[in-house]
């Protein structure tokens, strides 16, 4: 420690690399970071890590980044990428992380236009984006990789090994260690703490600038919220650019001091899941529910014994199971030694399998949460939550406290953010997690945020009586069908999807006289169950037009449809007719974003022929369609795909 | 209660004794797919020679570490000289060799022996524990329970022995493919001889605890048939399944024993004598086993892929 | 690119093998240089399995002469070319269904493990830390292939593609020093047989193994080797750079004139 360090009585922890300092100092011994790397976890503790970002630090100073360069960071969770963002705030500098899995193309335009001179990626696959882009991105000078494999006969002079950098850095740091201890103290709370790029579900992406200040602030209110202490640990598999993952495994972890552990690989997550057994959990919709069907189709595989026990008590625990986790009164004793024999029996092998035994509190966000699902993990005992945020606001605008969970709303305001409702219905949002700014869009911004202060999220909802936000879809998604009735395209959309053998689905109906949708199978689910029906399928296009998964499919929808009318609001939302598309929605294609949200207005146009033909009563239509393979090349992929009619049932009027 | 615990206890520990044998017979049928006939042979092979020699003066010390000796020599022979001529014949020709096998091995410990009756005394006294008496009030012969456990720990350690090391390893790939396991440099005879002199092994260890316990004799190669059920219930490949295979026979076979004639007598209304039931009711429940699982509890299932 | 090629490590001359009458290699000549990927291409029938189990010691030519690390080799067995250090997989998988996949890769590791019997048999001392020793080197092969997430599951469960990974795997921790592959890409999509060509270039990249490879599909195999054999009904037709034997004649006529 530096002399400067020990004078400062009360050592601000207002910015992200001051934070990491302290948790080195106070806790220097406590693992800070942890990698399965050759079937082993290794550990980082919180000095260790603190020097790994030092001498990451200096190495990129001594390269010639300095105070307001941008940091492009791109690959999967790995500690050094998590370091590099600390190295680049250290100098006063600004990480971009980047989506890992975006084409080059898709990277190129971030990398403009942010004017990224030193790109930090994880390897050759990454490495190879970057020498692609780099005609079109002039600024970049630097690539910086950590994995060599297969790197070893590349010679352009832009690259370099996060190993020599990192070596260079450390002399670097030797010979003058008061260098980064002055950047560090120079930094501001007020200053650019990370960019991050929104999905660009509605045109180009754009650079939401968070400062220290406003992310700290965030990180601090959510583990206050939930008493997150450097005892917690979470599994950081979600991507970096992703503000979710930023917001948990960054700034959380460097304000609570808690330890992040990167998955040996994406798909080993469940693997790694359970030999860590986290605490704190974080993870959107869809792997909740990619969880609940693995559980399933292990079930249907199950003998008579077991799955008739499982079903018993799954039907207790729905009955109690989230009563009894909240601690609400009026649970039967009887079945409260059902669900504890549940526990025993049940519950806990399967929170077990799940990797979730140790879990304290879990977090879903990003998209709604079918109700039955949510209920399902908190029935056996997960503590699962929803939240609700967004880049812009550090994903920190309502939370779910402890007890007070329901299954369709995203809980309160956190503690310091104002949330109101706008006359069109559009939640408006104020506090000091704001974005600064949009980069280099002064007209976005000020678009976005209003006269008064207030953040326009661009989603509709309202608050129930007991003070819970609810979201009902994007405000500019809802809208009314030909007849007046309303159309909340994700909501439908939602409640498909929770059908195990649903994976997307689209739901159209805007200024139109019905409902209809499009249907993406889940491959897993649906090729189990025609496996076990001895119905023979070459792939997904061929599976999916099989009569007997449109019967199944159908099946489905009229149950959702059945739900829809209990409902005297969205009983128009019905579906009346449907297809199942022929190939997998794919964000390689342009149909999804990287978040997997669906890009509505894209497919609708993509397929325009297919919607023509739904509206036209057409049995069948015949559907050619281009896809893109991993590697960039692409085929054709047709099909004659059926179209099949839906029943509908009649509005309920509500009683009393 | 108390007595059906009695009786209960009394089976699973003989139980154990029948998954000793059981194991020797998966072992070399895992390995190298022969159903080896001759195992209770070897069992009857093994307790004569320990006995034989503690006859001639030994100690007992002395003459079990011979008797393995000449167990693991007698298997390795056996790979060598009857197996190993016969590779890739069908399993019906390995499986008669293995009666002839039978028939020789039980000549030669006769013809060396002789075919007297003999007793054998390990030094463990077939009495129940008194304090279990004195506490719970049921009776537990001593012997059963050191014998049970003497059977668990050889299980126990063969179990880590294939799972941990090499060999171990090596044994299961020649089990699952001969053909692989050459093209890797798996030395596929020195695995088989490993085979036979651990088959051997366990029937030395079977052979000890049977011949203590009913006098080392003829009909020692009789109790070996009655790992027949309980390899039908376990599966021929599965160790776990010859241990909790083994369990169940020991068990049903003591409470059919104590509880079918007096139901039978109430049933039928008879005072007809209905004992021996022992004798024939694991082979009427593995017969019952193979209608409904015919691969067993453990055995392998054939894994299907469309 | 900087391609350390060698010197011959391995050739053929004259090699011709005949089961019962009936001519499978007729007069066989070519080399295999150290650090090189050498792939033999030729119609279906044309006796590239032949010339592999040659290789491989399974089968032994009648007539010919193989040289071997500069010293004409003996007839040697499937065993003892294992020993000496060539690894293979197989056109129909030959893994150990049953085994995971760690154990089925450790089992490559069989011909380097040296501890005594005994003690392995009771997992002691030296035996124990050679396990680890050979276990990490696994986990290496495991991390090469990118198949950590499969490391404990049955390999008979997973498909066709990963299975011939893991084949890859079991032969690659045998640390070979030639490699032959067996119709590497045969029955894989596009995707899986690019993953592949990526390994095959990587294993011979990053650890210099010379690969022999044999493939029925003349596209892939031009983009990766360095020099190609072409044999057609047991002869070699062709022998050269894919370039030159793209543009022989005789190679055209019979991969045109062979229907497939």
């Amino acid at each position: 420690m530096s002399v400067a360090n020990a004078l400062l009585e009360e050592p601000r922890l207002d910015t992200f690399p001051r934070l990491l300092l302290h948790h080195a100092r106070v806790r220097g011994e406590r693992p800070a970071t942890r990698e399965k790397d050759l079937g082993i976890w290794q550990t980082w503790t919180w000095s260790q890590q603190a020097e790994e970002v030092r001498a990451l630090a200096c190495g990129l100073a001594e390269l010639g980044f300095k105070r307001g360069d941008h940091l492009a960071i791109i690959g999967d969770n790995r500690p050094r990428l998590y370091w590099a963002m600390a190295a680049a705030q250290a100098l006063g500098g600004v990480p971009v992380p980047l989506y890992q899995d975006a084409v080059a193309a898709e990277m190129a335009f971030v990398l403009q236009d942010a004017e990224i001179r030193f790109a930090i990626v994880e390897d050759q696959e990454q490495v190879d984006k970057m020498l692609e882009v780099m005609g079109q991105c002039p600024a970049l000078s630097h690539i910086l990789y950590d994995d060599t494999r297969g790197l070893r006969h590349y010679i352009q002079t832009e690259l370099q090994s996060l190993d020599e950098v990192m070596e260079m850095g450390r002399i670097h740091d030797r010979e003058r260690p008061e260098f980064l201890d002055g950047e560090i103290a120079r930094g501001e709370p007020g200053d650019i703490s990370v960019m991050l790029y929104t999905s660009g579900t509605t045109g180009r992406p754009k650079g939401v600038c968070q400062t220290h200040f406003s992310f700290i602030t965030a990180a601090k209110s959510g583990c206050e919220f939930d008493h997150l202490g450097p005892q917690d640990s979470i599994l950081s598999y979600l991507p970096m650019a992703w503000v979710g993952d930023h917001l948990f495994s960054y700034a959380q972890a460097t304000v609570a001091g808690f330890t992040i552990n990167c998955p040996e690989s994406g798909d080993t997550v469940i693997t790694d899941l359970r030999e860590i057994g986290p605490t704190y959990y974080f993870a959107p919709p869809r792997v909740f529910e990619n969880l609940l069907t693995t559980v399933m189709i292990r079930m249907e595989d199950a003998s008579a014994v077991k799955r008739g026990m499982f079903e018993y008590f799954m039907a207790v625990a729905r009955r109690c199971g989230a009563e009894i986790l909240d601690g609400k009164p009026g649970v039967s004793a009887i079945d409260r030694l059902l669900y504890g024999l549940g526990n025993i029996l049940i519950y806990g092998p399967l929170r077990n399998v799940l990797g979730m035994s140790r879990i304290r509190v879990a977090y879903t966000a990003g998209a709604a949460i079918g109700p039955d699902l949510f209920r399902f993990y908190r029935s056996i005992g997960i503590n699962l939550k929803q939240l609700y945020g967004s880049t812009e606001t550090c994903a920190a605008v309502c939370l779910q406290p402890d007890g007070e969970i329901k299954f369709d709303s995203v809980g309160k305001p956190a503690p310091g953010v104002e949330v109101k409702i706008a006359g069109n219905g559009e939640v408006l949002v104020r506090g000091q997690m704001l974005l600064r700014e949009y980069y280099k869009l002064p007209a976005d911004t000020a678009e976005a945020i209003d006269s008064e202060g207030y953040f326009h999220t661009g989603d509709a909802g309202f608050f129930d009586e007991d003070g819970h936000l609810k979201i009902i879809d994007r405000a500019k998604d809802v809208g009314k069908t030909e007849s007046g009735a309303l159309f909340a395209p994700n909501y439908i959309e939602n409640k498909l999807k929770f059908f195990s053998f649903i994976k997307e689905a689209v739901a159209f109906g805007q200024g139109r006289p019905m409902v209809c949708a499009f249907i993406n199978i889940d491959m897993g689910a649906v090729g189990n169950w025609a496996e076990r029906r001895n119905i023979s399928y070459s792939g997904y296009t061929d599976l999916a037009q099989k009569p007997e998964v449109y019967e199944l499919i159908r099946g489905c929808i009229e149950k959702a449809n059945a739900e829809l009318a209990e409902d005297p609001v969205l009983s128009g939302s019905q579906v009346h007719r449907f297809l199942i598309l022929h190939k997998e929605l794919d964000p390689d294609d342009d149909e999804l974003t990287r978040t997997r949200k669906v890009r509505r207005g894209f497919v609708a146009e993509k397929y325009a022929v297919l919607i023509a033909a739904l509206y036209s009563g057409k049995a069948s239509q015949f559907i050619e369609t281009q896809v893109k393979f991993e590697d960039g090349r692409s085929g054709m992929v047709s099909a004659e795909l059926l179209i099949m009619d839906a029943r509908i049932f009649p509005a309920q009027k509500k009683a009393a | 209660m108390q007595f059906f615990f009695e009786v209960l206890i009394a089976g699973l520990l003989s139980g154990v004794m029948y998954s000793l044998v059981a194991l020797g017979y998966v072992l070399i049928y895992k390995a190298s797919g022969v159903f080896n006939f001759a195992q209770g042979a070897m069992v009857f092979f093994a307790a004569l020679t320990a006995v034989g020699l503690h006859d001639l003066g030994l100690s007992l010390w002395l003459s079990v570490p011979l008797t393995m000796v000449a167990m693991i020599v007698l298997g390795l022979a056996t790979e060598r000289i009857v197996l190993r001529p016969l590779v890739a014949q069908a399993e019906i020709t390995l499986f008669m060799a293995t009666i002839g096998l039978t028939f020789f091995i039980e000549g030669l410990a006769q013809a060396i022996w002789g075919a007297s009756v003999r007793g054998l005394e390990l030094g463990i006294a077939d009495v129940p524990l008194e304090w279990l008496l004195d506490v719970v009030g049921m009776a537990i012969s001593q012997f059963d329970l050191i014998a049970a456990g003497i059977a668990a720990a050889l299980v126990a350690a063969l179990a880590i022995f294939f799972s941990k090391t090499k060999i171990g390893r090596a044994l299961r790939a020649v089990a699952d493919d001969h053909q692989a396991a050459l093209s890797v440099g798996i030395p596929l005879h020195h695995i088989w001889g490993v085979v036979w002199a651990v088959a051997g092994f366990v029937a030395l260890v079977a052979g000890l605890l049977w011949g203590a316990r009913n006098g080392v004799q003829f009909a020692l190669t009789f109790v070996a048939l009655k790992a027949l059920p309980v390899l039908i219930l376990g599966g021929f490949t599965s160790v776990p399944g010859a241990i909790v295979g083994g369990l169940i026979i020991g068990a049903s076979e003591k409470l059919a024993e104590v509880y079918v004639p007096s139901l039978l007598q109430r049933l039928f209304d008879t005072q007809m004598n209905l004992g021996g039931i022992e004798g024939w009711f694991p082979y009427v429940l593995a017969l019952l086993f193979l209608l409904v699982r015919p691969e067993g509890l453990f055995g392998e299932r054939i894994i299907r892929r469309i | 690119m900087d391609k350390r090629i060698g010197e011959v490590i391995l050739s053929f001359q004259n090699i011709s093998l005949s089961f019962g009458g009936v001519k499978a290699l007729t007069s066989i000549g070519f080399d295999v240089r150290e650090h090189e990927i050498r792939a033999i291409i030729g119609p279906n029938g044309a006796g590239k399995s032949s010339m592999l189990n040659v290789i491989n010691g399974v089968y032994h030519p009648q007539e010919g002469e193989i040289v071997f690390r500069g010293k004409t080799r003996r007839n040697m067995n499937t065993y003892e070319s294992a020993k000496s250090g060539i690894a293979r997989t197989f056109q129909n998988i030959a893994l150990f269904k049953g085994m995971s996949v760690l154990d089925n890769i450790m089992t490559g590791r069989n011909l380097k493990m040296r501890s005594n019997f005994l003690l392995d048999a009771i997992y002691w001392g030296p035996a124990q830390r050679e396990e680890i020793a050979h276990r990490k080197k696994v986990e290496e092969v495991i991390d090469f292939l990118e198949i950590q997430h499969i490391r404990k599951t049955p390999v008979g469960r997973l498909p066709y593609g990963l299975q011939k990974r893991v084949e890859l795997g079991r032969a690659l921790a045998a640390e070979p020093s030639i490699l032959l592959l067996d119709e590497p890409m045969a029955g894989m999509n596009v995707e899986e047989k690019q993953d592949m060509c990526r390994f095959i270039l990587d294993v011979n990249d990053q650890l210099g193994t010379t690969i022999v490879l044999i493939e029925h599909d003349m596209g892939v195999v031009m983009d990766i080797s360095d020099r190609v054999v072409v044999l057609d009904y047991g002869k070699k037709i062709a022998d050269g750079t894919p370039d030159e034997v793209r543009a022989n004649q005789d190679v055209i006529d019979a991969y045109l004139g062979v229907a497939h």
